[in-house]
């Protein structure tokens, strides 16, 4: 606590600079109110405006109202007045001012007088803020000023406008994201809040673009492209896609049934209907991978104009969330969705961010459940896309660190196996043995292969790929060792044994005296190959562990003489020595697997001795 | 598929009912120095496509080898003598409908080929406007149109119709490739019939349509079949 003779001389300091800086700018400002605009001089200006913001920053707002206001001094203001914005702002965002009501008053004066280009300055460099509640109070402050400035600029408002959106953007781009509906409703940060401001803010642009775009289309007959760029449309187009990107990406939009308004909802609907207005048509947006568009001669190319991500995210809004579904045609094939979706879900599933991910499984699940059953063709394997997502799937099943996630990939791979014909399956399932080098994937397509036979097997279903010519080869790839007798059988576990229980159903489905699958004839092969060399690995590893596991325990039982001596308890309880006791679980649960694996191995020799012997 | 089924009807059409001659003997046949592959082309280049068909030998030759066995073939090839089905001996309609029967494999880099298990088309049209009847879209162009969508039962699921005169000047009719799988079957079958300025309506059966599936999450339900009132503005 200052003493009060110190209170008291800063007072009287400040009163006293205070009562400088007015002194000034009543100075400035009478000298100006004779003179012509052209002849106020460079000091004017300075003094103006450093006298006049000191006056706000001090305190003075009242007299400053009163200056800004006399009729006499319209010519300066509107010269000169815009520099006042800065502390007016501060005061304005702040709120707690008492000369809150005063300087309200002098910024819309301002507002209304002043020349639209210095204002936009003035506003624009008052929009960067640091943290968030001011970032956001500041944005719901500027936004309609901005907007009516804006307004005033005519036909050359466009690159305005997007300088302006696009600071705008940047400063929402610094507000934290309500993840959970309940963050949304609350809407602590004001994200929310600053979206419903931006819309209302472009809307009277929207419409002057939509205008435009009609008295264009009113001059032209037909028009196959736009052949005059409209700048609007494209600055227009430029915040679309940005917002799409973010914080649309970003956000989980909630469903009606979840939360009945959603700011977030609104938000993405009405960016939706924007597009829509520029004219740009949202299923030529969505189907655009697939879509060879005419190069617009505009100011921006292709690849700039449509980033990739907003269109995915787009795809994203128009599939899984239906919005704007109303005036979204439903002619589409589903195949061809299927294809167009591809990209999106490539790009979405091709990045580790778990929101990213997410919306990639989702939009492939949704892309996928209108396709039939074994109806996709196998000549869609062809395209890249149809190779590169299992393959991000793969990642996503093994390495996501969120559990929902990997299991929901999981779901829907196979899914997208199950809307495969059969040869496209049989080409996928090589496909992913090859390149997913994930024992547990492999175990995965081992099993699907082993379905597949089934089905083949049955009356009816038979087909070249899983009873027929192609099978052996694709059994030679799945009943192998990948490091013969040397393979770690605990690293390749699931790989082995969906190998083995495909072997075992196959001597057990597959008469010997039918031998549609060719199993019998092969078999002194697969003798070869795959069960005498993992006979003798069993042993090997076995051997190995049992040697491991006996000094394992003779350490642990030498440890506890030592420990008989010297014992460490806390309370009652003597801790005991957890390395050495899960060591030896571990031990025992690997030899317990080797057993496992020699089970399987010792039925099926039971079964195919005992046919062999028949077949003699 | 459609450059496939050409194929095989100006081949069968071409070739002349020459006296075809018997060959080989059954011993040279039987003998395992002789290829399957030999019998078979020979039944190939030679047999009607209705002969073919029932002796399961159509198609690439190593798969017809893969899955016949050589007493099979032997047998074909002593019937193609016996029956003298040979090519050419066939009235051209009947060539045709064969034809259409075939399952044919072909890669096609545009849109996958769907199956072609045909039976009749699976949609009517019924013409209500006739259009210029010069017209008409070709595979790939594109088309500009107008249409509502109704289930069976009436309900509106689909229309870029807008509901004003004035709004119709403002908003631009869908557009879209023609005959490329891009939209529903019934779509590409029938817009290739129609002509600009044709109004017609179309009633789509589900498989040529949305199917088993339906449209999830729309006003769509599985096994719908689908009314459309199509007026085509433009051809590309």
């Amino acid at each position: 606590m200052k003493c009060p003779v110190c209170l008291l001389r800063e007072d009287k300091a400040r009163l006293k600079t205070a009562g400088m800086a007015l002194e000034q700018l009543s100075d400035v400002v009478q000298r100006c109110q004779a003179l012509p605009e052209d002849r106020y001089t460079t000091e004017d200006h300075d003094v103006f405006t450093i006298s006049g913001r000191t006056c706000i920053e001090e305190g003075n707002s009242a007299q400053v109202l009163s200056i800004v206001l006399d009729e006499k001094n319209q010519d300066i203001v509107r010269c000169m007045g815009w520099n006042l914005l800065p502390p007016l702002i501060q005061v304005l965002v702040k709120k707690e001012d008492k000369k809150l009501s005063q300087c309200l008053a002098i910024f819309n004066h301002l507002l209304q007088t002043c020349r639209p280009k210095e204002l936009l300055i003035g506003l624009l460099e008052q929009l960067e803020q640091d943290d968030p509640d001011t970032i956001a109070t500041s944005l719901h402050l500027l936004l309609n000023p901005l907007q009516k400035v804006l307004l005033c600029l005519g036909s050359r408002k466009a690159s305005s406008l997007g300088m302006t959106l696009s600071s705008v953007l940047d400063q929402v781009a610094k507000l934290p994201l309500p993840h959970t509906k309940e963050q949304e409703e609350d809407d602590v940060f004001s994200l929310c809040r600053c979206c419903t401001d931006l819309i209302d803010f472009v809307k009277p642009f929207v419409h002057e673009a939509r205008q435009n775009l009609l008295n264009t289309e009113a001059r032209h007959e037909r028009e196959q492209g736009r052949d005059n760029e409209d700048e609007l449309q494209t600055e227009l187009l430029k915040f679309c896609m940005k917002t799409l990107s973010h914080p649309l990406l970003e956000v989980q939009l909630k469903d009606p049934d979840t939360l009945a308004v959603s700011p977030l909802r609104n938000f993405a609907t009405e960016i939706l209907n924007t597009l829509s207005a520029i004219g740009e048509s949202v299923p030529s947006l969505v189907y655009q991978p697939l879509l060879k568009r005419k190069q617009v001669p505009g100011f921006l190319e292709e690849e700039v104009r449509y980033p990739k991500e907003s269109l995915a995210s787009l795809a994203h809004l128009v599939f899984v969330h239906h919005l704007a579904a109303d005036t979204f045609p439903s002619v589409f094939s589903p195949v061809f969705c299927l294809r167009s979706n591809m990209e999106h879900i490539c790009l979405l599933l091709s990045r580790t961010e778990e929101f990213r991910i997410q919306k990639g499984l989702e939009l492939y699940e949704k892309s996928l459940v209108r396709v039939e059953d074994c109806s996709l063709h196998a000549d869609l394997l062809e395209i890249k896309t149809f190779l590169t997502v299992p393959q991000h799937m793969v990642k996503v099943m093994t390495i996501c660190p969120r559990h929902d996630l990997r299991t929901r990939g999981l779901k829907v791979l196979q899914l997208s196996i199950d809307k495969f014909d059969t040869e496209a399956k049989y080409n996928l399932f090589q496909y992913m043995l090859k390149t997913s080098n994930h024992s547990g994937v492999e175990g995965y397509v081992i099993k699907n292969i082993k379905n597949q036979i089934d089905v083949a097997l049955q009356p009816g279903n038979s087909n070249t790929w899983f009873v027929g010519a192609h099978l052996l080869p694709l059994l030679r790839k799945v009943l192998s060792l990948p490091d013969g007798p040397e393979t770690d059988l605990l690293h390749y576990l699931d790989r082995v044994m969906e190998s083995l229980n495909l072997l075992r159903y196959l001597v057990i489905r597959d008469k010997a005296t039918d031998n549609q699958t060719g199993i019998w004839t092969e078999l002194y092969k697969i003798e070869d190959t795959f069960l005498k060399p993992l006979r003798v690995g069993v042993n090997m590893s076995r051997a190995h562990y049992e040697r491991e596991l006996h000094n394992t325990m003779a350490t642990t039982r030498a440890k506890a003489k030592e420990e008989s001596v010297l014992s460490v308890s806390v309370g009652d309880e003597k801790l005991p020595n957890m390395t050495s006791e899960s060591q030896i679980q571990a031990l025992h649960s690997a030899l317990h697997t080797f057993d496992m694996i020699e089970s399987v191995l010792v039925r099926i020799e039971e079964l195919t001795e005992g046919e062999g012997k028949s077949l003699d | 598929m459609y450059a496939q089924e050409d194929q095989i009807q100006t081949s069968s059409l071409t070739k002349m009912a020459d006296e075809v001659t018997r060959e080989w003997s059954d011993e040279q046949l039987k003998s395992d120095a002789f290829p399957k592959k030999d019998i078979i082309t020979f039944i190939q280049d030679n047999a009607a496509h209705s002969f073919l068909n029932e002796h399961k030998l159509l198609g690439n030759i190593k798969n017809v080898a893969k899955t016949a066995k050589k007493e099979q073939l032997i047998i074909a090839y002593n019937q193609l003598f016996e029956s003298k089905k040979f090519k050419g001996t066939e009235p051209i309609e009947d060539v045709t409908e064969q034809v259409k029967a075939v399952k044919i494999e072909v890669k096609s880099k545009e849109a996958p080929a769907e199956v072609v298990d045909e039976g009749p088309p699976k949609y009517t049209k019924s013409v209500l406007k006739k259009g210029d009847k010069t017209n008409f879209p070709k595979k790939g162009e594109n088309v500009s149109c107008w249409y509502t969508g109704t289930l069976e039962d009436g309900t509106v699921f689909d229309t870029n119709v807008p509901k004003t005169e004035r709004k119709k000047k403002q908003t631009k009719p869908l557009t879209f490739k023609v005959g490329l799988g891009r939209v529903i079957r019934g779509w590409d079958e029938a817009l290739l019939t129609m002509s600009k300025g044709e109004i017609a309506r179309l009633e789509i059966e589900p498989e040529w349509a949305y199917g088993r599936k339906g449209l999830p999450d729309s006003k769509i339900p599985p096994n719908a079949k689908l009314i459309f009132e199509v007026e085509v503005v433009a051809v590309d």
